[in-house]
């Protein structure tokens, strides 16, 4: 009889194609609103990313030739007179020389705005050079850039600057600059290195600390030892409560927490990080205890080992190749946040970076950018090779 | 000798395995216990070393009650008692010969040993256990990058290294090939016959018992169902063993 129900029930489910379809078109319609939503509300405006695409290249040229390396220079100098306004005795042009460098104006008195020609003979060849006004009080002005020739000679007209008359006279100087000697690290790479090696000794503080604390932590997190009474299984249940709450906690919260509570620098970043590795490893390596093979410590304690000789020859091989690779691979995320972290108070070179980025200094960030993409490309490259040797 | 007398098993959910047995094995025998799965001959095998504790009954060995012994004098017992399993129970990370020498931490210096430290005889006694096992030349690989009859390997030349005169084998071929599992039973059955070793040993199939053993006893829900002769399992004690149901299969 109930069977015969069944039967004929289930003929009267048959139209479900049509209000599936209902359905489907509903939920599009839901979809469809949503996303409407969404992009107005994240504000996309598709055209901003090409008519403004000439800002970003700025930006981008500076940092793709960042202030690595630096050479010595050495510069020129040729000083001549002029007077400003005329009198009746204008100075002297420079004595002309054979060897010497010298100036020649196409004179030597004038007033502001008028055109002046400045020519220069026996200057270093091929070589960039600026002409400056020195007025007798006042700031030094840059006039022109000129580039010496072959002989050491140049042209260049300039503007006489609206500068304060006196009767003293003004100078006009060029100055020619080049670069001498080998490159080495410019005073920015040297200031990255150092911030760069104190974010790697900030990960590895942090690391360490994560260390200590989540290994005998994370037996007292592994349910196949906690489960022998009521009492352990509580332990067992705060504790991984415990990591699982400090884990979905950003560390860059508890970088401004720390920040806030130890003062900015790298020690509130070892805190941060530390935190976070605890709760991550501890919950990695409780669960490599959970994971451990009964049948080798049975067989070990088959041979008439005693209970140390057990968890050498049958316990620490399982776990101990495992938890050094988590924690190399924690040492490597640390390496890659701390230069989050070090943005918001954690020290390190992140902090460095942020202040460059917000001095619009984009050659010298550009500089703490590459020095972070090497490192974590390496850290990332040995720390694979570490895993995949130990486990 | 060895002496079990009202041995019973009572695991903690209450599941009896093992039911008031009793049985000797006389020195130098070769002695299979057969059953299905689930008719206790882990839980028994395991009783005799301790490894499970008994919840009645006695293992005389020697003379001895090995169910009285705690702590060092019951450790100073298992390292004459080799053990072998079904699935091997290697460290797998270790070192094949790492493997092998844990077989001598009954004898050794446990500090020495703690830090990795072995005698050098010890060294050379494992590596003789390789050689006699045929698999000198996987000494110094990673246990698991062995195939399983090699694995087997490793765990008769650990059981060898105790210098045992009981060896315990809980189904050890019960995860190998048929051809395999014959050369790993010949070891076995060499070390009974060629130095006196008294074997207990687990097995599935009937075929490999008849082959093997000089005595069988069967389990069935944890109680004897047979003692004899391979010879004297007809037919009849067959099926009483094994079910209405059961086919004989043959490993040759
Ligand atoms: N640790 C344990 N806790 C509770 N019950 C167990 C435990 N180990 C085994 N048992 C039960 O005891 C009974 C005997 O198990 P045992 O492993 O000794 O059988 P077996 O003959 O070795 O079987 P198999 O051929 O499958 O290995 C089974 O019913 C099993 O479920
Ligand atoms: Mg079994």
């Amino acid at each position: 009889m109930s069977a015969q129900e069944e039967r004929q029930e289930k003929p009267a489910k048959e139209p479900r194609g049509l209000l599936s379809s209902w359905r489907f078109i509903g939920v599009l319609f839901v979809g469809i609103l949503v996303y409407a939503y969404a992009w107005q509300s994240t504000e996309i405006d598709l055209r901003r990313l090409v008519v403004d695409a000439p800002d970003i290249v700025h930006i981008v040229t500076q940092i793709v030739q960042p202030d690595v390396l630096t050479r010595d220079k050495e510069y020129q100098e040729v000083l001549t007179n002029f007077q400003l306004p005329c009198t009746d005795s204008p100075p002297e042009q420079m004595a002309a020389s054979e060897s010497e460098p010298y100036l020649v104006l196409s004179h030597t008195c004038g007033a502001p705005g008028e055109p002046l020609s400045v020519e220069g003979f026996n200057l270093r060849p091929n070589t960039r050079g600026t002409v400056r006004w020195i007025p007798p009080e006042g700031t030094t002005r840059s006039l022109a850039h000129f580039d010496s020739d072959g002989e050491g000679h140049f042209v260049e007209g300039i503007s006489i600057p609206s500068v304060v008359e006196s009767e003293e006279l003004h100078q006009i100087q060029t100055e020619l600059r080049w670069e001498v000697g080998l490159p080495y690290p410019s005073e920015t790479a040297r200031v990255v290195f150092d911030k760069m090696l104190e974010t790697i000794m900030l990960a590895l503080m942090a690391t360490t600390l994560g260390v200590f604390v989540a290994v005998p932590l994370s037996f007292l997190a592994a349910r196949n030892l906690m489960s022998v009474s009521r009492g352990t299984m509580v332990i067992y249940f705060v504790i991984r409560g415990i990591f699982n709450i400090v884990r979905s906690i950003e560390p860059l919260i508890w970088a401004v927490v720390f920040a806030v509570w130890v003062g900015i620098g790298p020690f509130a970043g070892v805190l941060a990080l530390g935190m976070h590795s605890i709760a991550a490893l501890g919950k990695l390596y409780s669960e490599q205890v959970e994971s451990i093979d009964t049948g080798p410590i049975e067989a070990v304690t088959a041979t008439g080992a005693n209970v140390l000789q057990t968890i050498i020859y049958a316990v620490v091989p399982q776990i101990v190749p495992p938890y050094l690779a988590f924690t190399i691979y924690r040492w490597d995320i640390n390496v890659r946040m701390s230069t989050i972290i070090g943005m918001v108070g954690g020290g390190g070179v992140g902090f460095l970076l942020i202040q460059w980025v917000n001095l619009l200094r984009y050659k010298q960030a550009g500089v703490a950018v590459w020095a972070i993409t090497v490192v974590v490309w390496v850290m990332d490259f040995v720390s694979g090779v570490v895993r995949e040797k130990i486990v | 000798m060895l002496e079990v007398e009202n041995l019973t098993k009572i695991y903690d959910g209450g599941t009896v395995a093992v039911k008031d047995l009793s049985f000797t094995v006389k020195d130098g025998e070769f002695l299979v216990i057969i059953g299905l799965s689930g008719s206790g001959k882990s839980t028994l095998l395991r009783c005799i070393n301790r490894l499970i504790e008994p919840t009645e009954g006695r293992i005389i060995w020697d003379g001895v009650d090995i169910t009285q012994l705690s702590g060092e004098e019951l450790r100073k017992v298992r390292r004459h008692i080799g053990m072998i399993f079904q699935q091997f129970n290697l460290v797998k990370r270790s070192s094949v010969l790492t493997n092998v020498l844990s077989g001598r931490l009954g004898y050794v210096n446990p500090w020495r040993s703690a830090i990795g430290r072995f005698p050098k005889e010890d060294v050379e006694q494992a590596l003789g256990c390789l050689d006699r096992v045929g698999i000198l030349d996987q000494a110094y690989k990673r246990a698991d990058e062995l195939s399983g009859g090699q694995q087997q390997r490793v765990g008769i030349a650990r059981a060898l290294m105790q210098e045992p005169t009981l060896i315990l084998a809980d189904e050890p071929v019960a995860s190998l090939d048929p051809a395999t599992s014959h050369s790993i039973l010949r070891y076995i059955e060499d070390l009974n016959r060629d130095e006196g070793v008294t074997v207990l040993c687990s097995l599935h199939f009937l075929s490999l018992a008849r082959a093997y053993a000089s005595r069988i006893i069967a389990l069935k829900d944890g109680e004897m169902v047979f003692e004899g002769l391979p010879a004297e399992i007809d037919d009849a004690r067959f099926k009483e063993i094994y079910g209405e149901e059961a086919i004989q299969v043959e490993i040759r």
